[in-house]
């Protein structure tokens, strides 16, 4: 039997008869080269309670080369991109091995989740949410967890139900308060979002980029 | 070589000059003769004595530099007392580079194995260095099999021992499987698995420093072990070998691989490995391969920019680059404000102008103030005011430093052109040869004058396009005028001679004509020759001055 064939069978056996690790792999189609890994958001940290799903493609020469791996469902960290899902991850990269699997690649990724690496980031936008304010970002990170990886409710606690409508000005992890500001001058509300976000206007940031510097980033076409 | 460079004293007093000219008398009667040395020809007489204008190299092949390498290897296997194949890993762990190895391996013997790849780290017992990230959970069984084996010798590789119960790589969970190998850090994988990963690596991502597939592990894979692993692929072991011999040019300043798609040739020119050394000579070297892979041992930007020195040459280019078109468009469509030197495009409308930067007001028409206009502005009667005459000067000073580089860049572009166009030249050549041994009772050997009259056009028209780009950055004075005059004689010697390739063959004139392009070939042949050489000449004697800096100079 063709050695790839036998060595993810066998992966994927191992993973099903494993429940300890809360891992858990799926077909997406016929094939068994393409499949969708989740596991649970690791606790303590702001995706505890989401469950994050992962595409994961076998490439030809596995497992001598790297797994593809990304994110299906949107996380808001450092080393994942928010638009695509593309993972940072030097084990998917230069410092794979043929003996990482499956099961220990996912369990890397979620301790990735633990511990981000702004440094070396994939999604530098959100990279500089996390250097300039930590709460502020662990609060976006923590409400999109709600959103898209079905995690609890941030604002619960509060007493208060997001009636599952999705908060904008919460998801660019900005203030509420200085979206209306701007929207008060006349410009559109997305597009608002938009350069705040950018511009990174968060935490002490606020104060070092004038309002006049704001507009003329509204202003651009 | 005489001080002097008139050019009657270098085309006569020369012995060669008599024994160039009757060489080319006689070449095309000349008995047997390959195509492959044919344009050497010519250059017989030279052979002996090494022109200024040429450098010292030595084609490699890729045998004769694993020779060197392996002189290294037992070099550093020698002092350090270890295998050959540990010293391999530990040059190639410090880019080949023995002194600075020797020292560093002195302080630290085993912190530099540690780093090359020959022996495992310590193992610390809590493992606390470990990444977080990587989960080690699911590699453990792998990790058992490292912390088992405790006494790792610095010594070649040998198969983990071939045990009789039933083993299952941890790779391809295979358990058939019964002949297995592992570095001498222990790490057991069958042989299979082993095989498929040092292909892909040499194969697909052209690595010849091959880690232990281990997690973690800093093993690195020996040749020995590498070529055992390849097993009967003898392909993909001496892919591995050329890319070992390009890892040790690369790191070697005396050593570069031709540029040429697929030839494993190396050059050897240590007279042009360092910088400053660039600054004074133009390196055009040969691979062992093939005649025509003739590339710059300096620079890639072209294959053979001489006489002008590769700094110059990428200065000249880069200004080409970002000028010529848009300095074409300028000249034509702009001029200048008075003032303050903007240039300025009129795109209509009347010839009271306003310089949108100084808010200057001239006249298009004079160039003069538009306030000495008065009224009657119309006719622009103004024009020998002084003034506008002023302006005018301003003007045609930024504007003559316009016309200057496209002076040069003109003849420049028209050389290359032309250049190009002798190789359809060279076609139709081909074609007039094969008639004429038709037409005439002349035999092939004697008909190749036309050949290399071709090939002597485009050799000297790529000379010409380059003393353009020197002559560009010369700064004025006597050199400057000698450098022209030559420039001036290859010219004329080199149009001369391409008119003669144009005219139409009649079996009756081949024998005047024969006589007539071959003469002239060997003059134009001699007048590129002491243009290369005085220029050479003068970089090596520090002759030249430039008008500009020239990066690395001064």
């Amino acid at each position: 039997m063709d050695a790839r064939l036998r060595r993810v069978n066998k992966e994927i056996a191992d993973c099903k008869n494993d429940k300890s690790s809360k891992i858990q792999l799926d077909l997406v189609d016929e094939s068994p080269f393409h499949l969708k890994g989740s596991f649970p958001g690791p606790e303590g940290t702001p995706y505890e309670g989401g469950r994050f799903e992962v595409d994961i493609r076998i490439p030809d020469s596995y497992p001598f080369q790297p797994l593809k791996m990304k994110f299906i469902t949107k996380v808001y960290h450092p080393n994942v991109s928010s638009a695509s899902g593309a993972i940072c991850l030097d084990i998917l990269k230069d410092q794979w091995s043929p003996v990482l699997t499956l099961k220990s690649t996912l369990i890397s990724l979620q301790s990735l989740l633990c511990s981000p690496e702004p440094d070396d980031p994939q999604d530098a936008e959100v990279a500089k949410h996390y250097m300039t304010s930590r709460s502020s970002f662990e609060e976006t990170a923590r409400y999109w967890t709600h959103i898209y990886a079905g995690g609890p409710d941030p604002k619960a606690k509060d007493g208060g139900s997001g009636g599952g409508s999705r908060d904008e000005v919460a998801m660019a992890g900005l203030e509420k308060a200085h979206v209306d500001q701007f929207e008060a001058l006349g410009f559109e509300r997305g597009k608002v979002i938009d350069v705040l976000r950018r511009l990174n206007y968060r935490g002490a940031n606020v104060t070092k980029i004038t309002e006049d510097r704001v507009v003329e980033e509204l202003l651009k076409p | 070589m005489s001080d002097d460079y008139s050019d009657d004293e270098y085309y006569y007093d020369e012995d060669e000059d008599m024994m160039d000219a009757d060489d080319g008398d006689s070449a095309p009667s000349d008995e047997e003769m390959d195509m492959e040395v044919f344009d050497n020809d010519f250059k017989l007489p030279g052979k002996a004595r090494k022109k200024s204008y040429e450098v010292d190299s030595e084609p490699l092949s890729q045998a004769q530099v694993e020779r060197l390498m392996q002189t290294d290897i037992e070099h550093i296997s020698g002092i350090f007392g270890v295998d050959e194949n540990v010293a391999s890993l530990l040059l190639r762990h410090m880019s080949w580079n023995k002194e600075r190895l020797i020292e560093k391996y002195m302080d630290h013997a085993t912190a530099v194995s540690v780093e090359a790849g020959i022996t495992p780290k310590e193992e610390k017992p809590a493992k606390a260095a470990a990444s977080s990230r990587a989960g080690s959970s699911s590699t453990g069984p792998q990790r058992s099999t490292r912390s088992s084996k405790s006494s790792n010798k610095l010594k070649s590789p040998s198969p983990a021992p071939k045990e009789d119960e039933p083993y299952t790589c941890p790779i391809c969970f295979d358990d058939t499987q019964t002949r297995t190998m592992a570095l001498a850090c222990g790490h057991a994988f069958c042989s299979s698995c082993w095989n498929a990963y040092v292909t892909g690596k040499i194969r697909e991502e052209g690595e010849h420093w091959i880690r232990c597939m281990a997690e973690g592990c800093g093993l690195v894979c020996p040749d020995p072990f590498v070529r055992e692993a390849l097993g009967e692929d003898k392909a993909t072991w001496n892919r591995f070998r050329e890319l070992l011999v390009r890892h040790f040019v690369g790191c070697n300043k005396n050593l570069k691989f031709c540029p040429y798609p697929n030839c494993t040739y190396t050059v050897a020119c240590p007279a042009a490995a360092s910088k400053s050394a660039l600054l004074s000579i133009v390196p055009t070297v040969t691979c062992g391969a093939s005649p025509d892979h003739k590339f710059c041992f300096g620079c890639s930007i072209e294959t053979d920019h001489r006489p002008v020195i590769c700094a110059i040459a990428a200065m000249w280019l880069q200004k080409c680059h970002d000028d010529s078109e848009t300095a074409n468009w300028i000249k034509s469509n702009t001029k200048e404000c008075t003032k303050c030197q903007s240039t300025i495009e009129k795109n209509g409308g009347c010839n009271h102008m306003t310089c949108k930067k100084c808010k200057h007001e001239f006249c298009w028409v004079c160039m003069g103030p538009w306030s000495e206009h008065g009224t009657a502005w119309y006719s622009c009667n103004r024009y020998d005011e002084k003034a506008s005459q002023e302006a005018r000067d301003a003007q045609s000073k930024s504007r003559a430093s316009l016309e200057r580089y496209l002076h040069y860049y003109n003849r420049w572009a028209n050389h290359e052109q032309s250049a190009k166009l002798s190789m359809d030249l060279y076609k139709k050549t081909e074609q007039k040869m094969e008639e004429m041994q038709i037409s005439s009772d002349l035999t092939w050997i004697e008909v190749q004058f036309m050949k290399k009259a071709v090939d002597e056009v485009f050799k000297c028209r790529m000379t010409l396009k380059w003393t353009y780009a020197m002559a560009y950055y010369l700064d004025r004075g006597n050199p400057k005028e000698l450098f022209e005059d030559n420039q001036r004689d290859l010219e004329k010697a080199v149009e001369d001679l391409s008119e003669l390739l144009e005219q139409p063959i009649e079996p009756e004139v081949v024998p005047s004509l024969r006589q007539k392009v071959t003469d002239k070939t060997v003059y134009v042949q001699k007048r590129n020759e002491i243009m290369l050489e005085d220029t050479a000449n003068g970089f090596l004697e520090g002759r030249w001055q430039w008008n500009t800096s020239v990066p690395g100079l001064e």
